[in-house]
C-alpha cells in the first residue's frame, strides 16, 4: 500500500471521508467508516490490527459525547462520518511517508517554497515539542508547581512560555542564513532526488475519484 | 472605520506578500511549532488554555496575514495528524490570522491594556464561527474540554445550538485574550535588531 | 588568483547605531587559509556573513565600502542543529539539499555528496535520519552539506565548536587539504593553538576593526596574549616571566629550551 504514489494515498484519506459527508446518512457514513477500517488490513493484517485499534480509540471519545447530546439515529449518523474521517487519517498517517511526498511535490514542479514549508514544519514540531517539555522540567525544578491563584499561574505560563518563543524566533535568523547559503532562494529549478514513480493507473484512479465525488454531489443536491 | 480602509487593512504589505523572502518561510514552520508547544507550558500550570493560535498570531504580528494564513493552515493540518476532527476549523485559523493582521496594523500590540481587550474581541469572533463548525459537522463534540462545557449549557437549559455556543464560547473567550497578551510580552522582548527584520513587527508594537 | 576583496567596509545591523565592523580591507587569494581571532563580538561573524554576501542582503542593516567576490560562497554558522534544511530525512538527502537547490543533474549531486560523505569520514551514516545524530556528527553534516556544493570560498565560524579534539584535528587537516585544492577559506575560531598549523594569515578583530594582521607568529606576539588570544604556550612562556620573543607552538619551546 504504501508503494502507491504519494497523491493517490492523499486522494483515497481525502476522498473517503467526503463521501461520509455527501452521502446520505446512515448508510453512506456507516460504509464508508467500514471501507476506512478495512483499509489498513489489506496490505498486513497483523500490521493493520494496531492501525486500527488506534482509529476506534481516537473515534471512541466521539461516540461517548454523541450519545450524551443526541439521540439514537443522529448519533449513528455523525459517528459514522466522524469515524470515516479518524480512521482514514490514522491509516493515512501510517503509510506516508513524508520524505516520499515532498519529493513528489518537486518532482510534480510545486513550489519549493510549499514543499519547503510542508516538510520543515514536520521536522520542527517535535524537535520544539522537545524543548518545552525541558524547559517545563527545569522550571519544576526550580519549584513551578499547577496550584496556586489564578494570576500566580498566568505568571508562570509567561515564563515558560517566553523564553521558549523567544529561543525559537531567534533561531528563524540563523535558519535563514543557513537556508539561503544552500541555495533555497537561488530561484533555479530544484533537482527532485528519488521521486516516486507514478503509474498511469494511478493517476487514472485519481481522476476517477474525483469525478465520483462530483457526481454524488451533483445527485445529493439535485 | 470605512469598508475600504478594511479592504486596504486586508492586503498584504508589499514585501509581505507571496513570493515570500527565505526569512518568512523559515518563520513559519517555528511559528506552527510554537503553537503546538506551548501545550506542555499550558498543562504544566493547570489553566483551561489552548494557546494553539500564538504562533498564527506571532506570524501575523511579525509578517502580516498572509504568512499567517500559511501558519494557521499548517498549524490545523498538523493537528490533524493527531486528531482528524481538528481540520473542519482551519476557517478559525484563518480568521484569526486575518483579525490579527488588523490589529497588528492598528498597533493594538503596543501594551497588554491595548492587547488584552483586542484579544477578547478575538474570542467572541473565534468561538462565532467554531460554534457552526462544531455543530453542524460534529453534532459539538470536537474536542474534550468544549464537550464538556457543552454538556454544562444543555445541563444549565439551554437549547443545543445555545449549548454548543455556550462550550466554545467558555474556551475560546480566555484562551485568546491571553494568547494576544502573549505575543505582546514576546513582541516587546524582542531585540529591536531582530524585529527590524520583519516587515510588520515595528508597526504591530506602535513603534513606526 | 583574488577570490574576496573588501575595500573600507562599515557594516550597521538594523536598527543599531555602532557599525558591527569599521573600515575593515581584506583581499584572500586561492589556496589561501585567513584565520579571524578577537573575543565574542569583535565582528569576526559579522566579516563572515559579509564575505558569504549574506550581509546585508539577508540580515539587513546598511554596508559601506565595497565587496567584490569572485566565486561562489559557502557558509558554516556555529550551531549546527539551526543549520538542518529540515527537508531531508536521511543524511545523504541532506547533504544533497544544497546541490539540488542548485540544479545539478542527478549523477553531478551524487558525486558530490559521495565525495564530500567521504571527507568528513561520515559514509557509514549516510542512512540515518539526522534528528538522531549527536552534536559532533551533525556539525561533520553541516560541514559536508557546504562542502558538497563545491564552493570556492568556505567560510567557517566556529567550525570545531561541537567536535572532540580527533574531530577537531580531522577538520583543521580539511582545511589544509582544501586550501591544497585552490579553494580559499576565512575561519573564525577560538582554538588559537590550531592556527599555527593551520592559518597562512591571522586577522585580530577588536570591536568591528583590524587590530593587527599578519602571519601566525602574531599569536606569540606580546599583545595579543595580554588579550587573551595568543596561543597557550605562548602564553604560558609570558606568565613564567621567560624573555620575549615569546615561542609560538609547543615545537618552538622545545627548541628555545635546548
Amino acid at each position: 500500500m504504501s508503494a502507491l504514489h504519494p497523491f493517490s494515498l492523499l486522494a483515497i484519506a481525502a476522498a473517503l471521508p467526503a463521501f461520509a459527508w455527501i452521502l446520505p446518512a446512515p448508510t453512506g457514513g456507516l460504509a464508508t467508516a467500514g471501507l476506512a477500517l478495512m483499509l489498513p488490513l489489506v496490505p498486513d493484517p497483523r500490521w493493520g490490527v494496531r492501525v486500527v485499534r488506534l482509529a476506534l480509540l481516537t473515534a471512541a471519545p466521539f461516540w461517548l459525547f454523541l450519545r450524551l447530546l443526541h439521540d439514537g439515529p443522529t448519533t449513528v449518523a455523525i459517528g459514522g462520518r466522524i469515524t470515516t474521517m479518524v480512521a482514514s487519517f490514522v491509516w493515512l498517517v501510517a503509510v506516508l511517508s513524508p520524505d516520499r511526498l515532498v519529493e513528489a511535490m518537486v518532482a510534480r514542479g510545486w513550489s519549493l517554497a510549499v514543499a519547503y514549508v510542508f516538510a520543515a514544519t514536520l521536522s520542527a514540531v517535535p524537535v520544539l515539542k522537545a524543548r518545552a517539555r525541558r524547559i517545563v522540567e527545569a522550571q519544576r525544578c526550580r519549584g513551578l508547581s499547577p496550584r496556586g491563584s489564578v494570576a500566580n499561574r498566568l505568571r508562570a505560563l509567561r515564563a515558560l512560555a517566553l523564553p521558549l518563543v523567544l529561543s525559537a524566533l531567534h533561531e528563524v535568523d540563523e535558519r535563514t542564513l543557513a537556508l539561503e547559503t544552500r541555495g533555497l532562494g537561488a530561484g533555479v529549478p530544484r533537482t527532485p532526488l528519488a521521486a516516486p514513480p507514478d503509474r498511469p493507473a494511478e493517476r487514472v484512479a485519481r481522476w476517477a475519484l474525483l469525478l465520483l465525488c462530483l457526481a454524488a454531489l451533483i445527485w445529493r443536491l439535485a | 472605520m470605512s469598508l475600504a480602509r478594511v479592504y486596504i487593512y486586508l492586503w498584504p504589505v508589499p514585501h509581505g506578500s507571496w513570493p515570500v523572502s527565505v526569512r518568512l518561510l523559515a518563520l513559519i514552520p517555528v511559528a506552527v511549532a510554537i503553537s503546538l508547544a506551548l501545550s506542555a507550558a499550558v498543562d504544566a500550570v493547570a489553566l483551561p488554555l489552548f494557546l494553539d493560535t500564538t504562533g498564527t498570531i506571532l506570524a501575523t504580528a511579525l509578517a502580516g496575514p498572509v504568512v499567517g494564513i500559511a501558519v494557521g493552515v499548517l498549524t490545523s493540518a498538523v493537528n490533524t495528524l493527531r486528531n482528524p476532527t481538528f481540520w473542519p476549523f482551519v476557517v478559525v485559523q484563518v480568521i484569526v490570522a486575518l483579525y490579527a493582521g488588523l490589529a497588528a496594523r492598528a498597533g493594538l500590540f503596543r501594551s497588554l491594556k491595548t492587547a488584552v481587550p483586542t484579544g477578547l474581541g478575538l474570542g467572541v469572533i473565534a468561538s462565532l464561527t467554531s460554534t457552526p463548525i462544531s455543530y453542524f459537522v460534529f453534532g459539538c463534540t470536537t474536542t474534550g474540554g468544549i464537550a464538556l462545557t457543552t454538556a454544562l449549557g444543555r445541563a444549565l437549559g439551554l437549547p443545543p445550538l445555545g449549548a454548543c455556543f455556550f462550550g466554545s464560547f467558555v474556551s475560546d473567550f480566555g484562551d485568546k485574550a491571553v494568547t494576544f497578551a502573549l505575543v505582546a510580552a514576546v513582541l516587546h522582548a524582542l531585540p529591536r535588531r531582530t524585529a527590524a527584520r520583519f516587515p510588520l513587527a515595528l508597526r504591530a508594537i506602535g513603534a513606526t | 588568483m583574488r577570490i574576496l576583496a573588501l575595500e573600507e567596509v562599515t557594516f550597521w545591523y538594523p536598527a543599531t547605531a555602532t557599525p558591527a565592523l569599521e573600515s575593515v580591507s581584506l583581499e584572500v587569494g586561492s589556496g589561501e587559509v585567513v584565520a579571524l581571532v578577537g573575543r565574542g563580538g569583535a565582528g569576526a561573524s559579522t566579516l563572515l556573513l559579509i564575505a558569504a554576501g549574506l550581509a546585508p542582503r539577508v540580515t539587513g542593516g546598511r554596508l559601506a565600502g565595497s565587496v567584490t567576490r569572485g566565486a561562489r560562497a559557502g557558509i558554516v554558522l556555529p550551531t549546527p542543529w539551526t543549520q538542518l534544511s529540515g527537508m531531508a530525512f536521511t543524511v545523504w538527502d541532506e547533504v544533497a539539499f544544497g546541490p539540488a537547490n542548485l540544479g545539478w543533474p542527478e549523477h553531478e549531486i551524487t558525486r558530490h555528496v559521495d565525495r564530500a560523505l567521504e571527507r568528513l569520514e561520515i559514509t557509514p551514516l549516510a542512512s540515518r535520519d539526522p534528528v538522531t545524530l549527536s552534536g559532533g556528527e551533525l556539525q561533520r553534516v553541516i560541514v559536508a552539506g557546504i562542502l558538497a556544493m563545491d564552493p570556492d570560498l568556505v567560510l567557517l565560524d566556529e567550525p570545531t565548536a561541537e567536535l572532540d579534539p580527533e574531530g577537531a584535528r580531522a577538520v583543521w587537516r580539511l582545511v589544509r587539504s582544501l586550501a591544497g585544492e585552490g579553494k580559499a577559506v576565512i575561519l573564525a575560531t577560538s582554538d588559537v593553538d590550531a592556527l599555527p598549523g593551520v592559518a597562512d594569515r591571522i586577522i585580530w578583530l577588536d570591536q568591528g576593526s583590524v587590530r593587527a594582521l599578519g602571519e601566525p607568529s602574531l599569536l606569540a606576539e606580546d599583545a595579543m596574549c595580554e588579550a587573551g588570544l595568543g596561543t597557550t604556550v605562548a602564553g604560558l612562556w609570558r606568565a613564567a616571566g621567560l624573555g620575549a620573543p615569546y615561542p609560538l607552538t609547543v615545537v618552538d619551546a622545545a627548541q628555545r629550551w635546548r
